[in-house]
């Protein structure tokens, strides 16, 4: 199974010069819908193992883009509703692989975009996701026991998309699991008890304690301060002290910082001129940094970014769940965010 | 997908590359369906093992195949299990049908066999350990090859923890950063019963190796606070270690004073310590016949949960149920009739915590306040330190007026040593920063507000106005400890 399936035929988009200052927007369109259309694209068959997500990034891009319907809803929805697994209720990457928390969000978030949700057996991942919290209220990815605060996001993240939060999962104790993680010396979080503080991980937890309704937890204002040293005169932002700038963790820290009210904290400015740098001009895409290869994974985070600072031409993207929206409004969810104090 | 550089390339390159990876492709391809059909035929065998291995070198992230493997292990412990069992089974038997005389040969033989089994069950292991470090080699921030490790050591129950700490020395010679490693180190050296004196020591090594290593500060936050206890929690480990710890983190900081690792160290040094999530303190507190307003000092997840009255020598009042009035869950208030006889003593009493109140001449409501206290104060020696850290941050600067660093820890060093006399040298230093460093100006404009505001709050009951007015400072970005305000029955801008 490829994207080709996916991609309807293009209608061509205007030229754009090579100028990385400006939103090389037809470009980026035209990268995401390209995506894995060579069937011997090597790259593409090497990171089957993550299809699922790279599906959500794709769509999550085109439709913050407003190019959604570019791809094909029906192939798309069919190809998500193959990798539920049958005993476990859980998504599988794809056809072949085994289910894991990771892309039964992905597989989720495709859905909820698609207002398809009705079309595949949601007690079924509900009771996959219960199944998976372990006494101390912490998660596992799949039934082979890897605890990680990457799966308590995905958990909750899961059933309020779902809309089954209550009297599901033991939502306390998967509070107390998340905040046991947090590091005095900066507030900060990591993956699990006494692990060091990382950026992705924080925007794992800010956006666990954002949907579970308790940010009152966090210590704002010194975990603000740690997120917004990791601004870098280039403008970008790096995912911890003396490491290099990135355009995804551009993305975690930003939203961490949105999601706590305190997005002044950093330039806005210097941010987006750093994540229009990290364009490919030539194939459209975005790469970790300027001058490297673009993929799916940063383009998806480039565009995401760009929408949270407020670049036009760009749907709103919500901070938490980094999908757009328009769609957490349909689906009537409110992730929680500290107002500006 | 991180670091990939782009580079130009010749046709015939590309050509040669493009081969390269349709054959790659191939293999790849041809072994997942394989792979793929064994798995459904229940075919977990040597095979099946080898058939991953080939992919899993390539690349570690697919998560699947190491489930495979798990699948492939547990099959043959299973096996091996029952070979053991049937031997056991055999050796009773026979000791039951064999007379005394030829027993111990086959007592021998016996223990050989049982050894041979012990040994496969080992190898199994070492095949997965070994395979796991290859895949590190190849990724080393692979969380599959990472986990795959653990899960085949917590199979094993003569696992041998202690070289997994070696292993981890090891490790972090090539890369001092990797979180991953310093994760797997907590977890193997607490399987080890490593002592944690021990592992400090070895923070400080590395520490002394490159100052510039938030790791090894972080793990080191970890080890301190449990090491060398602070009785009264408001400081994050004992004072006398806490002097130590400032003098070598301002050496390291001055080594190099654009490297923001050490700088975070010492913040953390500076501040408070761990608070305790349990307590409501109370800020503010103010009530009238009809409602009730409650302010803490951080927020509580549920008032409502702990018992709040409301106490005179005539009657105790419960103030029930509270609800939270701002989303920090900070300031609640509860509607509630309340009698109040001004001429009465009366206190507010929350969880066993109790304040006297007074009342407000204007309009007879009940009130408490105490302004939020920025710094906890200090024996002798710890301000001694502090102090002569202060200086020498005020001699850097006269070389390096804009250093960063040095300006924000000299403002906190000031702060710590005394609020009042250095309040505007302290601002000043955020004003500079505010151009110096101005990515976060936004930071400092918001941190300088919340300094005048501790300020004013601290202030406010000597001045004449006095519960009545509050009058706001000027120049604020953002009101904070807003919620202190409830006492006021006007705010003055």
């Amino acid at each position: 199974m490829d994207f080709t399936t996916f991609v309807k035929p293009s209608n061509g988009g205007a030229t754009e010069s090579n100028d990385t200052s400006k939103l090389q927007f037809w470009k980026h369109v035209k990268y995401i819908e390209n995506h894995g259309k060579q069937e011997d694209d090597y790259e593409y068959c090497m990171t089957e193992f993550l299809r699922m997500s790279g599906i959500f990034w794709g769509v999550t891009a085109l439709d913050i883009m407003g190019q959604l319907d570019r791809l094909d809803r029906k192939s798309i929805i069919e190809f998500v509703k193959r990798c539920q697994c049958p005993s476990s209720g859980g998504f599988a990457p794809c056809e072949g692989h085994d289910p894991h928390m990771l892309y039964t969000l992905s597989a989720i978030q495709v859905l909820a975009t698609y207002d398809a949700l009705d079309e595949i057996d949601c007690d079924a991942v509900v009771r996959f996701v219960v199944g998976l919290q372990q006494p101390d209220g912490s998660f596992f990815g799949d039934k082979w026991g890897e605890v990680d605060n990457r799966f308590s996001f995905c958990a909750v993240a899961t059933l309020t998309l779902l809309k089954r939060m209550e009297q599901t999962i033991d939502v306390e104790k998967a509070v107390k699991f998340v905040m046991s993680c947090c590091n005095q010396t900066d507030g900060g979080f990591g993956s699990k008890p006494g692990a060091e503080s990382h950026a992705g991980l924080i925007y794992c937890c800010v956006g666990f304690l954002s949907l579970t309704q308790r940010l009152h937890l966090l210590d704002v204002d010194k975990l603000g301060w740690w997120l917004c040293e990791r601004q870098l005169p280039s403008g970008g932002l790096n995912g911890r002290p003396e490491k290099l700038p990135d355009v995804c963790y551009s993305w975690w820290v930003l939203s961490s910082l949105t999601i706590m009210g305190r997005l002044h904290w950093i330039s806005s400015e210097k941010l987006q001129q750093f994540i229009l740098s990290c364009q490919d001009t030539e194939t459209g895409g975005f790469s970790d940094r300027t001058g490297n290869m673009p993929d799916i994974f940063h383009t998806l985070f480039g565009i995401g970014g760009l929408s949270l600072l407020g670049h036009s031409g760009l749907k709103v993207i919500n901070p938490t769940l980094c999908m757009p929206q328009y769609i957490i409004d349909r689906l009537g969810i409110q992730p929680q965010m500290v107002n500006q104090a | 997908m991180h670091g990939r550089v782009k580079v130009r390339t010749t046709e015939e390159e590309r050509e040669r590359k493009k081969k390269e990876q349709v054959l790659k492709m191939r293999a790849y391809r041809a072994a997942m369906t394989r792979i793929q059909k064994k798995r459904s035929l229940s075919e977990l065998d040597d095979e099946m093992l080898g058939l991953t291995v080939q992919i899993l070198l390539r690349n570690p992230d697919i998560n699947t195949l190491w489930n495979i493997r798990r699948e492939c292990v547990l099959r043959k412990i299973a096996e091996l299990e029952k070979t053991i069992k049937e031997n056991e089974t055999r050796d009773i038997q026979k000791v039951e049908e064999h007379s005394e005389g030829d027993k111990k040969t086959d007592d021998e033989k016996e223990v050989d066999k049982k050894e041979v089994l012990a040994q496969q069950l080992q190898s199994i292991y070492k095949t997965e350990l070994e395979l796991t470090e290859q895949c590190l080699m190849v990724n080393p921030k692979s969380y599959n090859s990472w986990h795959h490790r653990c899960w085949t050591l917590e199979q094993n129950p003569e696992a041998d923890w202690q070289r997994e700490v070696q292993l981890c020395n090891k490790y972090l010679k090539y890369d001092e950063r990797n979180f991953h490693t310093w994760d797997y180190r907590r977890y193997v050296s607490e399987k080890a019963s490593v002592p944690p004196e021990q592992e400090l020591d070895f923070c400080t090594d590395k520490i002394k190796v490159n100052f510039s290593n938030y790791s090894s500060w972080h793990h080191r936050s970890l080890l301190l606070p449990t090491l060398y206890p602070n009785e009264q929690q408001d400081r994050p480990m004992s004072e006398h270690k806490l002097k130590e710890e400032l003098e070598m983190v301002l050496t390291a900081a001055f080594t190099d004073p654009n490297d923001s690792s050490a700088w975070f160290y010492q913040r953390w040094l500076l501040g408070s310590g761990r608070q305790s999530e349990q307590s409501a303190t109370v800020a503010a507190f103010r009530c009238w016949p009809y409602k009730a307003q409650l302010s803490l000092k951080s927020s509580y997840p549920e008032l409502s949960q702990l018992t709040v009255q409301l106490v005179s020598e005539q009657q105790t009042l419960q103030l029930q149920p509270w609800k939270a009035v701002n989303s920090e869950k900070t300031q609640w208030q509860c509607e509630q009739v309340i009698e109040i006889e001004p001429s009465r003593d009366y206190f507010l009493d929350v969880a066993g915590q109790r304040k006297q109140l007074a009342v407000n001449p204007n309009d007879q409501s009940l009130y408490y306040f105490v302004p939020p206290h920025a710094t906890s104060s200090c024996s002798k020696e710890l301000l001694a330190e502090l102090q002569t850290q202060l200086q020498s941050c005020l001699d850097l600067l006269e070389y390096e007026p804009d250093s960063k660093w040095t300006l924000l820890t000299s403002a906190l060093l000031m702060r710590a040593i005394d609020v009042n006399s250095y309040h505007e040298q302290s601002l000043s230093h955020l004003a500079k920063l505010v151009q110096v460093d101005a990515l976060r100006q936004g930071y400092y404009k918001d941190l300088s507000a919340r300094w005048t505001m501790e300020m004013a709050l601290a202030k406010w009951p000597t001045s004449s106005n006095y519960p009545q007015l509050f009058e706001m400072p000027t120049e604020m970005s953002m009101t904070p400890y807003a919620h202190y305000l409830i006492v006021a029955d006007k705010i003055s801008s």
